[in-house]
């Protein structure tokens, strides 16, 4: 399990260069929504191995609530655009 | 044995993130990394969920719970993201 | 003690993005990195066992602060530049594009707001309704190329827009001391 969730912030250093390296603004968004999803799931295996229930609710609270706000800044992003 | 299943449910499920994310990395348009994105982080994460569930499948409901916030909510970021990036003339 | 390596690695990531923050220039950037800094700050909290606060990041910290942020952040950076109604004065694409590559830097947006004549405009920038106006310079009073008098409220905005694309087709005029001391 500890390799596992090793290999999984292996995966999370990948979006986050890209957010700090990339100029474009979408795909910084693009980056944040892998980021968000990626946690959220680091919270569940977390909430497993240590067969601690409360972490797990707010895993998965994270993970239907943290898209919402992403749907939100990309709908400002966008009007942003427009002028 | 249904140990070995979860864990290698979960080891893909990691390989998928990697498979997903490593293209984010290129100079590709929006369309063509957010298309690898969505389709392996959720299929990478509903793996890992699958084979959380069946380490502990007493705790089902929560699981299940996750499962389908994944399944769905995925797909209508995957869909928001596209339509808000080619409005804005922002995809290249 | 090394079987919990992991929440070493995942506390390093909170102090990385939290530079990555700090180091951001464009506004609306660093709200996206504040995003993501606070899905990991929800990460850690969680992994120390701490539920409330890393619901409490995720709701408030991150979503609500987010877009209160975005739409404070789009409504105050902007040029209000008065214009003339679009029959009376149409405006080049040479001279708006010419406009936002000056506000570039500053990350500024570009807001065009239309007056029906001249002494409303005069009169919208003396009541700071508008950050600075364009007007066209009539045929006959043309010394060189350019077709366009800007008046901005203050003189950093004219040293803002002092760039030789806009020096070529417009004419900065003197900025509007005397409103200031004005009531």
């Amino acid at each position: 399990m500890n390799g596992i969730l090793i290999a999984m912030i292996g995966a999370l250093l990948l979006p986050i260069y890209e957010a700090w390296q990339d100029e474009d603004i979408w795909q910084k968004m693009l980056a944040f929504a892998s980021i968000a999803t990626k946690t959220s799931i680091m919270i569940l295996v977390v909430s497993v191995l240590r067969d601690d229930w409360m972490i797990g609710v707010v895993g998965v609270l994270i993970l239907s609530v943290g898209n919402a706000a992403l749907m939100l800044l990309a709908h400002i992003l966008r009007r942003l655009n427009e002028g | 044995m249904i140990d070995n299943i979860s864990y290698g449910l979960m080891v893909l499920g990691v390989v998928f993130w990697f498979w997903g994310t490593v293209p984010l990395l290129g100079h590709r348009s929006v369309l063509y990394k957010l298309h690898s994105l969505s389709v392996s982080d959720t299929l990478g994460s509903m793996a890992i969920v699958v084979g959380l569930l069946l380490k502990i499948p007493r705790e089902w409901p929560l699981l299940l719970l996750a499962l389908i916030s994944l399944a769905i909510w995925n797909t209508v970021l995957g869909y928001v993201l596209a339509y808000c990036s080619s409005q804005g003339g922002g995809n290249d | 003690m090394t079987d919990e390596i992991y929440v070493f690695a995942i506390m390093l990531l909170l102090p990385l993005s939290a530079g990555m923050l700090v180091a951001q220039t464009n506004p609306y950037h660093a709200l996206i990195i504040r995003g993501i800094l606070g899905a990991i700050a929800a990460l850690v909290y969680a992994l120390f066992g701490a539920a409330d606060v890393a619901l409490t990041e995720a709701l408030v910290g991150t979503m609500l602060s987010i877009t209160l942020y975005a739409v404070a952040v789009r409504s105050s950076m902007s040029l209000r530049l008065g214009v003339l109604e679009p029959e009376a004065m149409p405006l080049s694409a040479e001279l708006t594009q010419a406009l936002r590559q000056a506000l570039q830097p500053a990350h500024l947006r570009l807001e065009l707001l239309p007056y029906g004549d001249p002494t409303a405009l005069q009169q919208a920038l003396g009541e700071k309704e508008i950050h600075a106006l364009c007007l066209p310079i009539p045929v006959s009073d043309r010394t060189d190329k350019r077709n366009y008098r800007l008046q901005t409220r203050t003189p950093r905005l004219q040293q803002l827009l002092n760039t030789e694309s806009l020096q070529a087709i417009a004419h900065l005029d003197e900025t509007l001391q005397h409103s200031e001391s004005q009531p």
